[in-house]
């Protein structure tokens, strides 16, 4: 979070003037988040960034996070209406500006929304509804102690009510409480209940807008034809059929980084955006590259087996498994392969950028507005308050939107042209060019004791990592363990890490490294227990004492019916995992049909705190086991240095016909929230793949699984 | 390029565009009717869904040339008040997460109980199949639709 000290803030707002000062509350991590009051607009008068009050009662609440159907655009204000004490269905819900100064971080990563702001925005509704509170005693001439604030009134104790709307005047003239009284989670009336999204009616009529739908004056389009060889060159052009193309208006060439290395392309600049397409079709391109074509799927693996006889980076370590291992002829060992997977939000990545002398504008649909604005003004040495940020919903993120890849192209091809560019990629582009989820080898190594419990357990990750993908450091970091279940009450357990580099760019795809390595560790666990002659549900539960994964296990396999027999040509896997600080544990049931193996059901057991919005938190729970279970099916594969399959065609997303039954239980918690987004997406590989073995004996140790080809 | 008269949503429109242009972006940049959307342009994925007298089609792959003088109906033409039984039992069964694929989702769904109002699951799921979300929706989207049946 970008920290921003009371000085600093006073200094930019003489200098800006539109903000007052009017309180500091400490952030969740220390850091100060400043409650401003912005200079009046005509909706009404503002508390602090997050709330403004009409002399009409009116109140408009601002979300401060990008949405991409993660649900904030709700789940956020009714925190703050919660601690405000409003009804949240008669407030208006506003996307706020983007600004780091007025809200801190506003990237979307790694479904941190509500676990880093709960306390934050807690704060931020309790020191508005304490400035109400205290107006409405200042007007009686009584006690702040003997109002009550209560449905967007206060109420005196003898009966006298005053509105929000007749108290919001005098409650912007006073200081607001640097740590207002917070309200006992017993008492919340909003949080918790399943309210419905005020995003969603934009969803239903066409509406909503995306960063692809904006439109400015004097705009051009632009699609980019780039080397299908990642980090190939362009040696040299000929765009004389291009510019024959009616609309078309210049072709340049350009580039943009994608995590350390610069990516060049062709873009065709044109009035609409078929024209432009028209027109890159039309371009003659040589490209050198620099004999990247040698790579392929075969030289991959090949490489990821090679470098797995590497003893590898200990990443996390307890006991000695080394010794255990040494000279035992009883080692068990397993190899788990994964593949790259794109993200495919269903809105093609694009954004639109205009340049000028000294100011910059950008629209679209990111993870990481501000992000964007530091881009700008660092590229086109700009003033960030010359750069104005217009973000709109997303059609679907997953970790791409994060990465400000697309407004580079935009704004250089907006530089070159003088002109607004809206660049669009094509779904080709955006399954082609990455960056990609990593492809990965987990190698793993277990010893059991004569009891038949692991006595030893060495789970080693042989991939890419998103943070070191150039330069000469091979040193594996932790970011590669990922998923990987340390409370399993293993003696000895070693965790390792062989780090790979390669061409193919790979960045943050949902649940990242949780993606993968829970599929090779889940599965691993359950070969085990199988060895040992053990129930797979108990064989955990025997190794765990971590009171939230034993409460998901014992709760997800009672309402399985877990210990009940089970009908003849099916079968159930489990598994469980942690991320984002959520715990849970997934039941698959399957059966076959002919000679394939579908999921029937899946069932999965939530612990992740205080669940702000259950009918949201189900929601990404249903999308991350439809995207884990799209990933269990498909995945891209990498033939002369490029991606093989081109668009939906070739890679398959999932299906309506393919999607179960879905149930979701959340557990109650009052423990603070964790992050909902990327639940349930791990364990849909592993728990998928136990059952499969429960149904047909066969162990699945590569994705993507052909679910016509096991039987 | 070409003049080419277009009835959507009701409405003579005269424009003049390459008529070798998908509908698709005649529909979105030429008469700025952005809820359609671009998915895939090779369709695959339905999010570019629009009726074309009534029959859901995929416009990223129809030449706007081809359609003179047929009614297109798209998801701002769908209902005035977004109150079409399918819209309204979308937003009773919470359907939309990042909502981009929902206009092909709501306009194949709509088609398809005109044509058959008491659709079984094998028939929503053959024509809904090739409508993609990405975000999952579609436990939500099975609801939805035998909500809008009961409407």
């Amino acid at each position: 979070m970008e920290q921003i000290s009371r000085r600093k803030f006073i200094h930019l707002s003489s200098v800006s003037g539109a903000f007052l000062v009017v309180g500091c509350v400490p952030g969740p991590n220390g850091d100060q988040q400043v409650i401003t009051k912005v200079s009046a607009d005509l909706a009404g008068l503002d508390l602090n960034q997050f709330i403004s009050i009409g002399l009409d009662n009116s109140i408009i609440l601002y979300n401060h996070r990008p949405e991409m159907g993660q649900g904030t655009f709700q789940s956020i204000p009714m925190i703050l209406a919660e601690e405000l004490e409003v009804d949240i269905d008669r407030v208006e819900i506003r996307q706020s500006e983007a600004s780091r100064d007025l809200y801190g971080s506003q990237m979307v990563v790694g479904s941190r929304s509500i676990q880093t702001e709960f306390e934050k925005l807690r704060k931020m509704g309790a020191a508005a509804r304490e400035l109400l509170k205290q107006a409405a005693a200042n007007t009686w001439n009584i006690g702040v102690d003997q109002c009550k604030a209560s449905n967007g009134s206060v109420i005196s104790e003898d009966g006298k009510v005053l509105t929000y709307g007749q108290l919001v005047e005098e409650a912007n003239k006073l200081e607001p409480l640097e740590n207002p009284p917070l309200k006992d989670p017993k008492d919340f009336k909003i949080i918790g209940k399943p309210v419905f999204r005020k995003d969603i009616p934009l969803k239903t009529n066409g509406e909503a807008k995306f960063g692809i739908d904006l439109y400015t004056p004097g705009m051009l389009y632009a699609s980019v034809e780039r080397s299908s060889v990642f980090l190939g060159k362009v040696k040299s052009y000929d765009d004389s059929e291009t510019l024959k193309v009616p609309g078309v208006k210049f072709v340049f060439r350009t580039e943009r980084e994608v995590y350390g290395r610069k990516r060049e392309g062709v873009a065709v600049l044109a009035e609409n955006y078929w024209s432009a397409v028209q027109g890159r079709k039309a371009l003659n391109i040589e490209w050198d590259t620099l004999n990247l074509e040698e790579i392929s799927n075969e030289t991959i693996t090949g490489d990821s087996y090679e470098a797995a006889k590497k003893d590898g980076d200990e990443l996390f370590g307890k006991g000695d498994v080394k010794n255990v291992f040494k000279g035992n002829s009883t080692v068990i060992e397993a190899a788990y392969e994964t593949p790259y997977q794109a993200h495919v939000p269903m809105e093609p990545m694009n954004a639109m950028v205009s340049i000028k002398d000294n100011s910059a504008e950008f629209w679209g649909s990111t993870q990481n507005p501000n992000g964007i604005r530091s881009f700008l003004s660092k590229k086109y040495e700009i003033p960030e308050n010359a750069i104005k940020i217009n973000y709109t919903f997303m059609g679907g993120g997953f970790g791409r939107r994060s990465m400000t890849d697309v407004a580079e192209e935009a704004a250089d091809l907006s530089k070159k042209s003088g002109a607004p560019v809206k660049v669009i990629w094509t779904r080709e582009d955006d399954q082609t060019q990455g960056p990609f989820r990593a492809c990965s080898l987990n190698v793993c190594k277990a010893v059991l004791d004569v009891s038949g419990k692991i006595n030893a357990l060495e789970h080693k990750v042989i991939a890419q990592e998103i943070r070191n993908q150039t330069g000469d450091n091979m040193t594996a970091g932790r970011q590669l363990m990922g998923g990987i279940n340390t409370e399993y009450l293993i003696p000895n357990l070693s965790v390792k890490g062989v780090l790979r580099k390669r061409h193919v760019p790979i960045s943050y795809w949902r649940a990242v490294y949780h993606s993968t390595n829970p599929f090779a560790h889940e599965s691993f666990i359950d070969e085990l227990a199988h060895l040992a002659g053990k129930d797979p549900v108990k064989f955990r539960l025997d190794m765990l004492d971590h009171p939230r994964y034993r409460r998901v296990l014992s709760e997800v396999a009672k309402i399985t019916n877990w210990n009940a027999p089970r009908p003849k040509g099916t079968g159930r896997g489990i598994a469980t995992a942690e991320r984002s600080g959520a715990f849970f544990a997934m039941v698959i049931e399957v059966m076959q049909k002919g000679k394939s193996v579908v999921p029937t059901k899946i069932t999965t057991v939530l612990d992740l705190g205080i669940c702000i919005n259950p009918n949201t938190v189900k929601a990404q729970t249903e999308g991350s086991i439809v995207m884990g279970l799209g990933a269990a099916y498909a995945g891209l594969t990498i033939e002369n240095g490029s991606i093989v399959e081109q668009n939906f065609d070739s890679y398959p997303q999932l299906k309506i016909s393919q999607c179960p039954e879905i149930e979701t239980l959340i557990l109650k918690s009052e423990a603070p929230p964790d992050g909902a987004g990327e639940s349930g997406l791990p364990t849909v590989a592993p728990a998928l793949a136990n059952a499969i073995f429960d149904l047909t004996g066969k162990r699945i140790r590569k994705l993507p699984i052909d679910m016509d080809g096991i039987i | 390029m070409a003049k080419i008269s277009l009835k959507i949503n009701g409405q003579i429109r005269e424009i003049d565009v390459d008529p070798n242009m998908p509908l698709l972006w005649t529909i979105r940049d030429h008469l700025g009717l952005t809820g359609t959307k671009y998915g895939c342009g090779i369709a695959q994925c339905g999010s570019c869904t629009v009726h074309l007298n009534g029959e859901s089609v995929r416009s990223c792959v129809i030449p706007t040339g081809t359609i003179v003088d047929q009614e297109i109906t798209t998801i701002e033409g769908l209902s005035k008040n977004n109150d079409h039984p399918v819209q309204l039992a979308w937003i009773q069964e919470q359907v939309p997460q990042c909502g981009y694929c929902q206009s092909g989702q709501i306009m194949s769904t709509a088609a398809m109980l005109k044509k058959n109002p008491n659709p079984s699951d094998e028939e929503i799921d053959n024509a809904l199949n090739l409508v993609l979300c990405r975000c999952g929706c579609y436990p939500r989207i099975k609801k939805a639709i035998k909500q809008s049946i009961k409407m």
